[in-house]
């Protein structure tokens, strides 16, 4: 059941990041025009630059479930890697714990800046006048999902840890093995690991 | 109090807590004794204003780029180029290894990325050409990262956003110390070859046919790059406008290698989306945790203690970098830059030394986070190579290697601080 609802987590977290990664594409292209418009034309198209840090705002709050479930955000692992896994697991689930204590905080700030924003109309101080609440919807929905995405890693751990899977705790929450981090990195391309495989899943 | 407060963190950080966790309810903490917590009502304020500059879009677009190119298939074609160029030195294909990480790292930006690319690529001619493995490992590892002094860096733009230090200005003031460094390495390979002959691996055959025929296999690269770094300084384009056109022409190159496909875009969105997340949820923490420093002077104290040293600028200067030497060893670049260059530029900019200005330090920052990637333990580019040794063998080859290019990285950091115009010249030329 759990597992499940991981994986399902995991497409919905894709999905969002295929959205955000083509609207990022998408602003690159508008910019683009924009810088050539106003170079050998003469126009200039204002808005473009505005627009795309809406794009960014919100597309980066979209990736931050998928960063969490692929094990990404930054963790010092100097003294975690010489530990044994039982205590690393108990760490995995302490930094779930405090990463949900202060995404909870910012995720209830942002409600409160949207909920503002909404109700006194609130519009940028640029020619394009855009209502602010557009935007940060699209950002506090991104948090939202992040906070239970959270909120279900932390159960998910909890519950490893108290029936001592430790490997399960690892595989949800722990820090990744530098294979990991490659493939992450790469995604495989021209890459082959020590343990002689292929990363890459195409050939 | 302050004791306290130094303890708990070093306690969150050593055990693995999140780094956005830790900088995150660090500025509770402050905030709650310094004043009563009134700072924390602003926190998504601050993270939204903050979160459309465009500066800042910047980042994810020279991410896209970065992971857009390293789907387009060039990392082969482009090595067998720079080796037609380069392996004539004593060192053979090392210099290679350099060069091709130096003009990879320039459009992709991250270190392991480059590292674990070339290095594949690189890595079954230590067995056919018998060559010293440590030494070619730690000239992959090395080489790696070069990607964040060349332009276009990401580090550099997030030390531009935390110090208000004009990213264009730190891109050119990047391009000679990274050359320098790139003949550094070079320096320290053909020293120890000649020190060593048998180093140097088995002669290749080259010759000017073959060189002026792998000439477009180089060509991607210098395109994206005067592309991006051109328009920037051509005056067309501000950074992230530059980034942007990047972007399309990345797309462009990969569509003429016939690796444009849907697929690719989305393992590139992912790679694109992951990576920025990853970033950004630090560095918005890291954004609210100065804003509570700002109020609550401890910028003010740390100076008094410095200046109550009575350390004289140079002294100062080379304190700041046996800190970062040490603190490297044990943490990771991006949390590194963005947990203490907030209390570490104001000193240097109290110093009063014209030359050791704020351009000048984002690059001695750059050089020393570079360190940081290949100084055991814990040093990512180290762990990167390792992970591709198909014929495996101890990490301790790969630390070892690396030591000529640490002290090469020495080196170039001692030049930086005799010569700061190494640095500053070119931007001083173009902007003032």
């Amino acid at each position: 059941m759990l597992a499940i609802i991981h994986a399902r987590l995991e497409q919905i977290s894709r999905v969002a990041v295929w959205i955000g990664g083509a609207a990022l594409m998408a602003a690159a292209f508008m910019v683009t025009v924009d810088v050539l418009c106003r170079k050998f034309i003469g126009i200039t198209m204002s808005g473009s630059d505005e627009y795309s840090g809406y794009v960014f705002s919100a597309t980066t709050t979209w990736a931050y479930s998928f960063c969490l479930l692929h094990r990404s955000n930054v963790r010092i692992d100097a003294l975690y890697s010489l530990l044994p896994r039982p205590v690393a697991a108990c760490l995995d689930v302490v930094g779930c714990i405090l990463l949900l204590y202060y995404m909870s905080i910012m995720t209830y700030y942002a409600g409160i800046a949207f909920i503002d924003s909404y109700e006194n109309n609130s519009v940028s101080i640029t020619t394009l006048a855009t209502p602010q609440w557009i935007p940060q919807l699209a950002w506090f929905v991104g948090l939202v999902l992040f906070l239970v995405t959270l909120v279900f890693v932390t159960l998910y751990t909890l519950l490893a840890l108290l029936q001592r899977n430790w490997e399960l705790v690892g595989r949800i929450a722990g820090v990744p093995s530098i294979a990991d981090v490659i493939e992450e990195e790469t995604h495989g391309q021209d890459v082959v690991l020590a343990t002689g495989e292929t990363l890459d899943r195409t050939k | 109090m302050a004791i306290g407060i130094l303890i708990g963190l070093l306690v969150l950080v050593l055990s693995a807590v999140p780094v956005a966790a830790v900088l995150g309810i660090l500025s509770f903490v402050l905030d709650e004794i310094a004043m009563d917590g009134r700072l924390t009502a602003a926190l998504a304020e601050i993270y939204w204003e903050k979160s459309k500059e465009f500066i800042l879009v910047a980042v994810p677009m020279f991410i896209l780029l970065g992971e857009i190119m390293l789907r387009a298939g060039i990392a082969r074609r482009m090595y067998g180029a720079v080796i037609q160029w380069l392996s004539w030195l004593p060192g053979g294909l090392m210099h290679a290894n350099i060069g091709s990480c130096a003009i990879f790292a320039a459009s992709s930006g991250s270190s392991v990325a480059t590292a674990a690319t070339v290095g594949t690529v690189a890595y079954p001619e230590i067995e056919q050409r018998n060559y010293n493995e440590r030494l070619f490992l730690g000239s992959l590892a090395a080489g790696g990262t070069l990607g964040i002094l060349v332009p276009p860096s990401i580090n550099l733009i997030i030390y531009g956003l935390l110090t208000d230090t004009s990213v264009p200005e730190l891109y050119l003031a990047g391009i000679f110390p990274g050359l320098c460094l790139s003949a550094l390495f070079m320096l320290s390979i053909i020293g120890a070859c000649l020190y060593r002959p048998s180093w140097g691996g088995s002669k290749i055959e080259t010759n000017w046919g073959d060189r002026i025929r792998s000439l477009p296999h180089l060509l991607p690269p210098i395109v994206l790059f005067v592309a991006v770094v051109g328009s920037i300084y051509g005056g067309i384009a501000t950074p992230t406008e530059a980034a942007s056109i990047g972007v399309m022409v990345a797309l462009i190159i990969a569509a003429s290698f016939k690796t444009l496909s849907f697929k690719m875009l989305r393992d590139a969105f992912e790679g694109t989306m992951r990576t920025t997340a990853m970033i950004m949820l630090i560095v918005f923490a890291a954004i609210f945790l100065n804003f509570v420093l700002g109020f609550m002077g401890i910028t003010q104290a740390m100076l008094e203690f410095i200046a109550a040293m009575g350390l004289t600028p140079v002294q100062t200067i080379y304190l700041i970098v046996v800190f970062y030497l040490l603190l490297g060893m044990f943490m990771e670049t991006l949390s590194m830059m963005l947990t203490t260059i907030p209390i570490v530029f104001p000193i240097v900019m109290k110093l009063g030394v014209p030359e050791f200005s704020d351009v000048w330090f984002g690059i001695l920052i750059t050089v020393l986070m570079e360190a940081a990637l290949i100084t055991p333990p814990i040093g990512v580019n180290l762990y990167v190579v390792q992970g591709i040794r198909t014929r495996g063998g101890k990490f301790n080859d790969v630390a070892i290697g690396a030591i000529p290019f640490v002290i090469a990285m020495l080196a170039m950091i001692v030049i930086l601080i005799s010569w700061p115009q190494l640095a500053t010249w070119l931007p001083n030329l173009v902007y003032h």
